[in-house]
């Protein structure tokens, strides 16, 4: 008989294989805070622009939402984390920096220093 | 070909100095060796705060955390973990611990580097709304491993052995309500999420159950086999609508995992979660006025004892527990109660998330070890006061709290020294005030809110916080009489002793705690008609110099035609229109207007 421990840990196993095959490997990760705060802030914009994105082609991308870390009065935060690379957390994302953190970032692997939070 | 394994290599500057790059030169050479190359994904990170044990790898899935590695370890942990599946420990610099896991928030050094995460390890990781994204943090696991390996009465121990106490405000040990809920034999019991959160401004719980459900549900869950009850709530403010879409749909998702539900996991458990609303009165977060709340009477609390644990919902055995106290017990069952108790200071265990907010560089959610100081939060994390401000206060437990003074900065965060510096912790509140604020303004802010929140069934706080809030009015309007601050003390000190509930006891802390530490404001209001913060309008009076020249800016911007003069001449205000709004005063560009 399976214990409920054995069956937690198996229940895990899959939750990672459905996060992998939803795309968790891609070659960039980005990540929009969607709490209240950031929310208030404008990050429904900014999740809009970069899900606007991949709907016209933008490949290879593993997009999620995320809670509240706390960095309040830089909200709305966006973290992308590229193969490879440091990650990178943006703050005071709107949507126009949302766009070049698209086509420089994501597409072009350059990091926008000045709007990097660290 | 998907990748198996996922390596982060921290990328700080310790650990390359300590030979990172070697390392991962190696690992590079290893991986194709083994022709694993398209199986490994290599991530960097940032500083990951382990620098004496450097150069460190994470290998996931699994979270192993290696360190101290050489090139000859990259060979090891290649053939033994990558290709033979199994761990090796002597390598191994940390157990799988289940706080702590901001891997993803790390970069801002500054901000996070002082916060260790137990309540908050999830929140801004993952996506709250996907249950897969918590099982895969080994959420649940938990749970699982109490129906498996613990009864009942070790988890009681274990958090009893935590010294975890509440987070709500109160600070009474967790471990010994739970043992008091069950040892109680009447049934069925209950057991509550207090997720009301009325103080002004504070935003701890609401962050927690936005970015982390699933923790709340485990927590609950968990107590629910400790004490013996089926029946979950969790009351929380109707004002909350986000953070409720989450609970509940985490409370679905546990359902149809079997995390929640008839017979948990396969094991004999039972238990389940409903949702009630507050409607956003701040005594409905006591626990008493919030247990009639659900029952549908209107929110007043009643004396204690009999208290929840023995009497609570529907009249039966009750646990009732905070937020952020449910947050934590995951942690302390997969992490242990010893691990637990390290963290923190003598009499108060673990951390503590605070909502910093006010005059401070970074405002935002912070959680820090308990023993942490104001300082440290202010300064280091908060990063001090903007613009070179003057620090002059902070305020610490919202309505119920207190105010301190510079000179109380190196207070160490616990429930004993805060409230032996005279505020209190609270459930997380804290306000770092400057030279711009006036204390008495503040005192009369608070004792606003609770004034006003005093649901009226006992005298002390209904009629007692009412003259309070009279004789502060005056006092801002410079009308206070000598024997005002003397007055003040009595009728707090008699609402403190006489009140029914802790919203009376602790209704007069900010004002008590404002006189004790800053008198001579109080004073100065009332003997000179004077508030040196500028901030009280009766006292001020704005008056333009000679120096004017005429622009007509200010009388532009008066909203009340208060000012007047002609072109290139010295303009004047009309005194008795005035409204004091300061309008013109930041307005002017030749600095020609005066707050006297
Ligand atoms: C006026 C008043 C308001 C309160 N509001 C809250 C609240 O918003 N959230 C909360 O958890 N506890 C609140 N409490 C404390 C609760 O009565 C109770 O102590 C707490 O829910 C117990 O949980 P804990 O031991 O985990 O802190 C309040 C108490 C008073 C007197």
């Amino acid at each position: 008989m399976t214990t409920p421990l054995e069956l937690v840990r198996k229940k895990r196993t899959e939750a990672v294989g459905r996060i992998v095959s939803k795309g968790y490997l891609a070659s960039a990760r980005v990540y929009v805070g969607m709490a209240t705060c950031e929310i208030a802030a404008g990050s429904k914009d900014v999740m809009a622009v970069f899900q606007k994105a991949m709907d016209e082609g933008l490949a290879n991308v593993y997009l999620s939402q995320k809670g509240c870390a706390g960095r309040c009065n830089l909200e709305p935060t966006v973290e992308v984390i590229m193969t490879g690379k440091n990650p990178v957390k943006y703050g005071k994302v709107t949507p126009r920096r949302a766009e070049a953190i698209i086509e420089r970032h994501i597409k072009n692997g350059q990091v926008i220093d000045e709007w990097v939070i660290d | 070909m998907a990748a198996k394994y996922v390596i982060t290599l921290c990328d700080g500057t310790k650990c390359i100095n300590n030979g990172a790059h070697r390392v991962r030169a190696a690992l590079d050479e290893q991986l194709r060796a083994h022709g694993l190359t398209d199986q490994v994904r290599i991530n960097l990170s940032g500083c990951l705060g382990m620098c004496e044990k450097g150069p460190i790898m994470v290998v996931n899935p699994g979270y192993v955390i290696y360190g101290g590695l050489d090139e000859s370890d990259v060979e090891r942990i290649v053939t033994e973990h990558l290709v033979g599946g199994k761990l090796i420990g002597d390598l191994e610099v940390e157990q799988d611990h289940l706080y702590n896991r901001f891997y993803r928030i790390f970069g801002d050094v500054g901000f996070f580097g002082k916060q260790m995460r137990i309540a908050l390890r999830n929140c801004g990781i993952i996506n709250p709304e996907n249950i897969d994204d918590y099982l895969s943090l080994r959420g649940y696991e938990a749970l699982g491993k109490a129906l498996t390996e613990m009864s009942p009465a070790d988890i009681v121990a274990e958090v009893q052995r935590s010294g975890l106490r509440g987070r709500g405000g109160a600070g009474f040990p967790t471990g010994l309500k739970w043992k008091l809920t069950a040892a109680e034999k009447a049934t069925p019991k209950y057991v509550i999420c207090n997720a009301d959160e009325g103080d002004p401004g504070a935003f701890m719980d609401r962050s927690a159950i936005e970015g982390d459900p699933h923790t709340v549900v485990e927590g609950m869950a968990l107590g629910a086999y400790a004490v013996g009850a089926e029946r979950g709530v969790v009351y929380i403010r109707a004002e909350y609508p986000l953070a409720i879409k989450r609970i509940t749909k985490a409370i679905e998702d546990a359902r149809a995992h079997g995390f929640l539900g008839e017979r948990i996991l396969g094991s004999d458990f039972n238990f389940d979660i409903e949702i009630r609303l507050g409607a956003g009165a701040f005594v409905c977060g006591e626990e008493t006025a919030l247990i009639h709340s659900i029952e549908g009477a209107r929110g007043m609390p009643r004396p204690r004892p009999p208290y929840p644990s023995v009497q609570g919902l529907f009249g039966k055995p009750t646990l009732i527990n905070n937020v952020e106290t449910w947050a934590n017990i995951p942690v302390i069952i997969m992490d242990g109660a010893t691990w637990f108790s390290t963290v923190g200071t003598e009499t108060s265990k673990g951390t503590k998330v605070f909502a910093l907010a006010g005059k401070v560089v970074n405002t935002g959610l912070v959680e820090v070890p308990m023993g942490t100081t104001l300082r440290e939060i202010i300064y280091d994390i908060g990063g001090g006061l903007p613009g070179g401000r003057k620090f002059k206060a902070v305020q610490t437990g919202g309505p119920s709290g207190g105010c301190l003074p510079e000179r109380c900065l190196d207070t160490p965060i616990d429930y004993e020294s805060l409230a032996k510096a005279g505020s209190i912790m609270g459930s997380g509140g804290m306000i770092v005030i400057d030279e711009d604020s006036c204390m008495v303004d503040i005192a009369r802010f608070f004792l606003e809110f609770t004034q006003n929140e005093s649901c009226g069934k006992c005298t002390p706080c209904r009629e007692g916080t009412k003259r309070m809030l009279e004789i502060l009015t005056r006092i801002t309007e410079g009308k206070g009489r000598a024997g005002d601050i003397e007055k003040l003390q009595r009728l707090g000190e008699t609402i403190k002793k006489a009140s029914l509930c802790g919203l009376g006891q602790s209704a007069p802390n900010p004002v008590l705690s404002t006189i004790e530490n800053f008198r001579e404001e109080y004073e100065e209001h009332i003997e000179q008609g004077k508030c040196r913060a500028g901030a009280c309008k009766a006292l001020i009076r704005f008056e333009i110099l000679q120096m004017c020249k005429g622009c007509g800016v200010c009388r532009k911007v008066c909203p009340v035609g208060a000012i007047t003069g002609q072109a290139k001449h010295l303009h004047v205000i009309d005194q008795d229109k005035c409204v004091r709004c300061g309008l013109c005063f930041e307005k002017c560009k030749f600095d020609a207007i005066v707050k006297v």
